[in-house]
């Protein structure tokens, strides 16, 4: 996905206003269903939170965009929503897979699919980078990596904003992928639920048929959620973060109350479909 | 023990046809200009640059390949559902999708390049004519290999997901992995091949992208030829890493320990390739050394 | 250095694309709903038209929205379509238990709220200030979501939730009902997902320049909208009666077919050369 685009038009700092309506949003789905459909009230609650999950891990993704493909910027060369989307649904596979274990190691596996995903893809970044370009990794935004302590200035090439993959970039990588691919698992687990119990007490259907629906419609709508929570974050972000050490980082909290409030109101219409 | 067998078996299958089509999508993406790097291509035009190179502005290549993948998934489980032989239906499956995909890419060279007008850069028909039919074909080979894994992980590892669902799963999963290894290599060493190797690219130098190649003019048919020595097998290497090891992990180890064996061996894996990059990491800094002497101020490790 | 969006200031008037958009849309969806009044399965194709009429709409909608620098790509945009939309239009198909006249339009409505209730949060929670980002991320999903139920309409020929989640697979010749051979149990509603996440936001994508004129881009969007109608034509194999299938596919190659030569004349107008086997004209713009 490339970077095109003119500057964007963001702006620093929360807007008070507008999170206090976004958390009177999250109140009032969840007082909706409370009152609807009370058996779906703990797994709307883990929508929400999985929502935040991966809104947060979208954070610590590194990406670069299009600098970044031509080693002008440190991070990964794609675009923020779909390379925590390609880490995210992985993680969904493993723990849809693992579903039938329970929730936690279900959750487990969903976010070992993630980070594993995040470790190998960074891992070849870097491999590419040093053994067929012959560029050292730098960070741009700090001289100092605060794992490791390594020091970038004097690897930078000249002209350039840093490039490759510095550990804590990677590690931020690492754990994106643990956290996205644990809150999309968890989006598609808690739906998964309401839908197997909704299901079950129609007339005539079969316990195949259950599991059947309930896979195919929790696993849709876990994907379409995960996706809007990925692209609010990738407009927070506002295109490249070099992970957790980037001074954007400090924009997670607007990201995490936007997303609670989206994927509260898409649980909210997921859940009333079993409603009417 | 010979389900264990049978599980591990397709693992190692799966994880070949996946590091095919990881090979075969990023040589795909680089011989058609996808993703980022292609803003290279648009931008040289508006620098003076008037180039031969096929602009492929589709979308990035995950996006892409999830709708070039779940497509091929979706005719191939609609063919099954009408009792077609399973084979048989993932081929004309993937042959649909790679139809879909060279119109969605002739599409995209004739808006962009017209949509450069002002700055005179032509539409040249026979680069649409000879490139379009080569993209397609290494497409078919990236979608026809993913979506037989998605269809093996079905139907032989009983993974609860149906078809296209599976396939939008690992679409965007391949196009993430390639595009976050291939790119770099095509967009710095390919688009940029006349500056200095081993260094970034200046930003002062952005749009200056070759057009004259060893004989004559840059073709995007060359990339394929230059993608197979090293970011297309390197793409390969990580989604058939992914692949595998996402699957052998969980059929070897997720009976153990009352099912958390899986997550253990996950935990690590992601260690192992953690110190594994460190390691080329501090590789590259000690082999390479710094480009500018460093200063007293900052302490070597 | 990045490429600079602009988006043509010519073309229709928003409001007048939203207008004709929305309405039409509708009309053809209801007009799917012939199929269950006549007992039949040959007006499905209207809901491919349904959808493609949505997508020409929604192209000017991403237009209006990327062109002021979201710092993402325009491809993000088409994924928040699709994302919101799909949970809109499944929830939609649900309403068919009170009436089935009632899923059209509460797609749009629900649509509409979701959307409004996402381009909020863009716009005020963080902190983007772009203007239109409100009106346009609901008219977006509003797309998403009526492209999604066209397709889905197109490939059943129905759009109430009861019909998408039966199927019927044949054995031996007898037919038995199956929820793993239906639009929803066998998730071709993932299928429909992408195609219209790529075609929503492809014709921008692929347009955008300094030349860009809204007659091939809107032109761009009717072709994409034809080709992926190809595609809901072919797997609507399982679920329509031959002939219905037959005349959903040759629906949609003619329109496609007509779509695409017309995209290639508005090309070569719009093209400052039309060259063939030519070598690179050097500007001498260098430096």
């Amino acid at each position: 996905m490339s970077a095109l685009g003119g500057g964007a038009a963001g702006g620093e700092g929360i807007n008070p206003v507008a999170s206090v309506i976004a958390l009177v949003i999250v109140l009032a789905s969840v007082g909706i269903v409370f009152i609807l459909y009370p058996a779906a009230l703990i797994p709307l609650i883990g929508v929400i939170i999985g929502g935040v999950l991966i809104s947060f891990g979208v954070h610590f993704v590194p990406v670069g965009g299009a600098p970044a493909a031509m080693g002008q910027a440190p991070g990964i060369a794609t675009g923020v929503a779909m390379l925590a989307a390609g880490g995210g649904l992985a993680g969904l596979f493993g723990g849809a897979w693992a579903a039938g274990h329970g929730l936690w190691i279900a959750l487990g596996a969903g976010a070992m699919g993630g980070g594993v995903l995040m470790a190998i893809t960074c891992l070849m970044v870097n491999v590419v980078y040093v053994f067929e370009m012959g560029i050292p990794a730098a960070s741009g935004k700090v001289d100092k990596d605060p794992i490791t302590g390594d020091t970038y200035p004097a690897y930078r090439s000249q002209g350039t904003e840093g490039h490759g993959l510095p550990f804590i970039s990677y590690v931020g990588g690492v754990l994106g992928g643990i956290l996205a691919g644990t809150g999309g698992t968890l989006i598609y687990l808690q739906l998964l639920a309401v839908y197997q119990g909704a299901f079950a007490s129609w007339v005539g259907i079969t316990p195949e048929g259950v599991a059947t629906l309930a896979v195919s419609l929790a696993g849709i709508f876990a994907v379409g959620m995960f996706l809007v929570a990925a692209v609010l974050t990738a407009y927070n972000i506002t295109g490249t973060i070099e992970g957790p050490h980037d001074p954007k980082f400090k924009r997670w909290p607007r990201a995490v109350i936007g997303s609670s409030a989206a994927c509260a109101a898409c649980g909210l219409v997921a859940i009333l479909l079993v409603v009417i | 023990m010979e389900n264990l067998l049978f599980g591990i078996g397709i693992s190692a299958l799966a994880g070949a046809l996946a590091t095919v089509a990881g090979a075969a999508e990023d040589t795909e993406s680089d011989i058609g200009s996808q993703g980022d790097p292609n803003s290279q291509v648009q931008l040289a035009p508006q620098m003076g640059y008037i180039h031969r190179i096929y602009n492929k502005a589709i979308s990035g290549e995950p996006p892409a390949y999830g709708l070039w993948v779940a497509l091929a998934a979706g005719i191939a489980w609609a063919l099954m559902a009408i009792q077609y032989n399973a084979i048989l239906a993932l081929i004309v499956g993937s042959s649909v999708a790679v139809f879909v995909q060279g119109v969605y890419a002739t599409t995209a060279y004739l808006g962009r390049t017209a949509s450069l007008a002002k700055f005179e850069q032509p539409v040249y028909i026979d680069v649409l004519k000879s490139v379009t039919t080569v993209t397609m074909a290494h497409a078919f080979v990236a979608v026809f290999t993913t979506v037989t894994m998605c269809f093996l992980m079905i139907e032989a590892l009983g993974h609860p997901f149906p078809l296209p669902l599976m396939g939008i799963v690992w679409g965007i999963a391949l196009g993430a992995a390639g595009s976050a290894t291939g790119n770099p290599f095509y967009g710095k060493e390919r688009q940029y091949q006349n500056y200095p190797f081993g260094a970034g690219l200046p930003i002062s130098a952005s749009g200056d992208i070759v057009r004259y190649a060893e004989a004559g003019q840059r073709s995007s048919l060359d990339n394929g030829w230059f993608t197979s020595k090293g970011a297309g097998p390197a793409s390969g290497i990580c989604f058939g890493l992914i692949v595998f090891f996402e699957l052998w992990r969980t059929v070897l180890f997720e009976p153990l320990v009352a099912g958390w064996g899986g997550v253990i061996a996950g935990a690590v894996l992601i260690i192992v390739f953690m110190v594994i990059d460190r390691f080329v990491e501090t590789w590259a800094r000690k082999t390479y050394g710094p480009y500018t002497k460093e200063t007293e101020e900052e302490a070597t490790t | 250095m990045s490429v600079k969006m602009e988006a043509s200031a010519g073309g229709m008037d928003h409001n007048k694309l939203l207008a004709i958009g929305l309405i039409g849309a509708l009309i053809c969806i209801y007009l799917v709903y012939l199929n269950t009044l006549m007992s039949t399965q040959v007006f499905a194709f209207f809901g491919g038209l349904a959808a493609v009429i949505a997508l020409w709409w929604g192209t000017d909608s991403i237009k209006k929205l990327c062109s002021y620098g979201l710092g993402t790509g325009v491809p993000s945009a088409g994924m928040i379509a699709l994302g919101s939309g799909v949970v809109a239009m499944l929830f939609a198909t649900k309403l068919a238990v009170i009436s089935p006249l009632l899923v059209p339009i509460g797609c749009v409505v629900v649509a509409a709220i979701l959307g409004a209730i996402l381009g909020f949060i863009s716009d005020k929670v963080l902190n983007m200030n772009i203007p239109v980002m409100t009106r346009m991320i609901a008219e977006l999903t509003v797309v998403g979501s009526l492209t999604m139920l066209g397709f889905t309409a197109m490939v059943a020929g129905t759009f109430s939730f009861g019909s998408l989640i039966l199927g019927s697979i044949s054995v031996m010749g007898l037919a038995i009902p199956s929820y793993a051979a239906s639009v929803i149990g066998g998730c071709v509603i993932a299928t429909i997902f992408m195609l219209g996440a790529i075609a929503i936001q492809h014709p921008f994508n692929a347009c955008l320049g300094p030349n860009e004129s809204w007659d091939r881009t809107q032109m761009c969007a009717l072709e994409c909208g034809f080709l992926s109608m190809i595609t809901v034509a072919i797997m609507s194999i399982v679920f329509l009666s031959f002939i219905a299938v037959v005349i959903s596919f040759v629906v949609s190659i003619i329109l496609w077919g007509w779509s695409y030569s017309e995209l290639i004349k508005l090309s070569k107008r719009d093209a400052f050369a039309w060259l063939d086997a030519k070598p690179i004209r050097e500007v001498g713009g260098e430096q």
